[in-house]
């Protein structure tokens, strides 16, 4: 036995664990949960940050819940995923480079630098994610504009990898776990039949361990495991029986005694006070607050379509409307509704919620609840509706 | 085949540049967070693994039971991972009293107790179900 300490090689990973067979399935499986990350992360940017060909549909009113519960979940069960697959291929990051070739060593070092992109970007995703679900940012960037960058750098150099590597997952793909024998018979015993039986633990045991994470944590958004779900971010209930981000005191909201809602239109204006707001014929809904941190839960708010009321006043109701908050500094204190959302007659102004007036923190005196829509959009303590050209 | 690759190449590299130039404003700040997913899992968290895994090796050699006691040793840490950032919150974290919402410590705790709790009645009916059938080949 040599016991000089130096630098391995990949003949020193002997174990099962690191063949093709079981890296070419992580990495499908793998590529399956980025791959809904990616898309439902884009969509939640788009709805943010609307570009002007999308439009996202009002109904069902889950959908941005559903969405946004597929982005974190996927997210999730790709921790266990990646570990697995890094562990399935560590032993390629021994391989040494074919120096005395010069374009073989190109390719072999653009390869490297590829994937190096691709494990830096993966995990950079994955950890971000995981401590914005938390609400907590131990860095010096700004979070959403970083994750969103990320996300294409992973995307690109995902696909550069599925380029290089497509002949080896191919066969990969192909080749059965369960190795055949001579007599067609599944080998059961010799070093064979051990081998394959090592892969096939080793891919159950990584998606078992995904399945655990997911169910750890999927109570954030399904309403039937909340009870379940050790380790969700957050618990379904809260003041009136709705979770809160973000309080009025964290706002630094201060109602003016005589506050009124101002509705602005092209070529008009009024306002409304909270009593002549309560007079009008009011909807109760029952609508998610679904946030970009994957947590969600359902509730019922009563209040006035917004529809409605530009209707009473006279404004337009077929274009894009402006919400401004009391908040004056915060990052959403001002969302626009898209003009399918305004035009929507589940598109309310909240007055109460779950048969209570709204409480300080749930956005008093009024706030937006539009269906499927992100929760940081829903903005509240609304001051003044504005529709725009 | 080739022109599928050829496609795959066009667009990653396009997508990936697309997501530099993206990043490029926050490049400084973002540098550390991207460099240390790597170079923590090649230098020290795949040798730990390495490690556990010859050691376990040695102590567990019925290769059944050391699949589950693998299972669970990864599910452990895979939990453990998810919980840091609900466990650790650095000051940096806006103070906001609606925000951390449960005992976090206690759902860890419940969550490997349940996955250990499963590893063990695993262990035990394997344990029983090998005895059962020695007992028959034993005794025909």
């Amino acid at each position: 036995m040599n016991l000089e300490p130096r630098v391995p090689t990949p003949e020193d990973f002997p174990g099962p664990s690191h063949s093709p067979l079981v890296a070419a399935r992580l990495g499908l499986w793998l590529g399956v949960a980025f791959g809904l990350c990616f898309v439902t992360g884009l969509l939640s940017h788009f709805i943010q940050h609307p570009p002007g060909w999308f439009t996202w549909p009002t109904r069902p009113v889950n959908l941005y819940r559903v969405t946004q519960g597929v982005h974190v979940l996927s997210g999730i069960a790709a921790v266990p995923l990646l570990l697995g697959k890094l562990w399935s291929v560590y032993p390629r990051l021994f391989v040494r480079p074919p120096l005395r070739q010069p374009i073989r060593l190109t390719a072999h070092v653009l390869e490297r630098v590829s994937v190096l992109v691709l494990v830096c970007a993966a995990f950079f995703e994955l950890v971000t994610g995981l401590f914005n679900v938390a609400q907590s940012y131990p860095w010096g960037f700004f979070f959403p504009t970083a994750h969103y960058a990320v996300a294409w750098l992973v995307v690109g150099a995902l696909l550069l990898h599925v380029a290089v590597k497509l002949p080896v997952a191919r066969a990969a793909l192909r080749t059965p776990l369960r190795r055949q024998q001579d007599g067609g018979e599944a080998a059961t015993t010799g070093r064979d039949g051990r081998d394959s039986s090592e892969r096939r633990v080793f891919l159950r045991t990584s998606a078992g361990v995904a399945g655990v994470a997911v169910l750890a944590t999927a109570g954030v958004t399904v309403p039937w495991l909340r009870r379940v779900s050790p380790l969700a971010w957050r618990s379904a209930s809260g003041p009136q029986g709705v979770p809160i981000n973000r309080t009025a005191a964290a706002a630094r909201i201060a109602v003016p005694p005589d506050w009124r809602l101002e509705i602005i239109w092209p070529g008009g204006r009024g306002t409304l006070s909270l009593a002549e707001l309560t007079a009008l014929p009011q909807r109760t809904a029952e609508l998610p607050i679904a946030c970009v941190e994957g947590w969600s839960a359902s509730a019922s708010w009563t209040g006035v379509p917004v529809v409605q009321l530009l209707r009473r006043l006279g404004a337009p109701t077929d274009r894009p409307v402006r919400i401004t908050s009391l908040e004056t500094d915060g990052l959403y204190a001002a969302s626009t509704l898209p003009a399918a959302h305004a035009g929507d007659p589940l598109t309310l102004l909240a007055l109460r919620i779950n048969g209570e007036e709204l409480s300080p923190d749930h956005g008093y005196p009024c706030r937006l609840i539009a269906p499927s829509r992100p929760g940081v959009l829903q903005t509240k303590w609304v001051a003044r509706l504005e529709v725009l050209r | 085949m080739r022109t599928v690759r050829l496609l795959l190449l066009a667009l990653g590299a396009t997508a990936a540049t697309y997501g530099g130039w993206l990043l490029l404003p926050q490049l400084g700040a973002t540098l550390p967070w991207l460099i240390a997913g790597p170079l923590l899992h090649d230098v020290l968290v795949a040798p730990l693994v390495g490690l556990v895994g010859l050691v376990l090796g040695r102590l567990v050699t019925d290769r059944p039971r050391r699949a589950w006691i693998t299972a669970g040793l990864l599910a452990s840490a895979t939990l453990l991972l998810i919980a840091v950032p609900l466990l650790w919150r650095p000051p940096s974290a806006p103070p906001n009293p609606g925000l951390p919402d449960r005992n976090y410590p206690l759902g860890l705790a419940a969550g490997l107790t349940v996955v250990w709790a499963v590893v063990a009645v695993a262990l035990v009916v394997g344990t029983v179900g090998r005895r059962v059938r020695d007992r028959r080949v034993s005794r025909p």
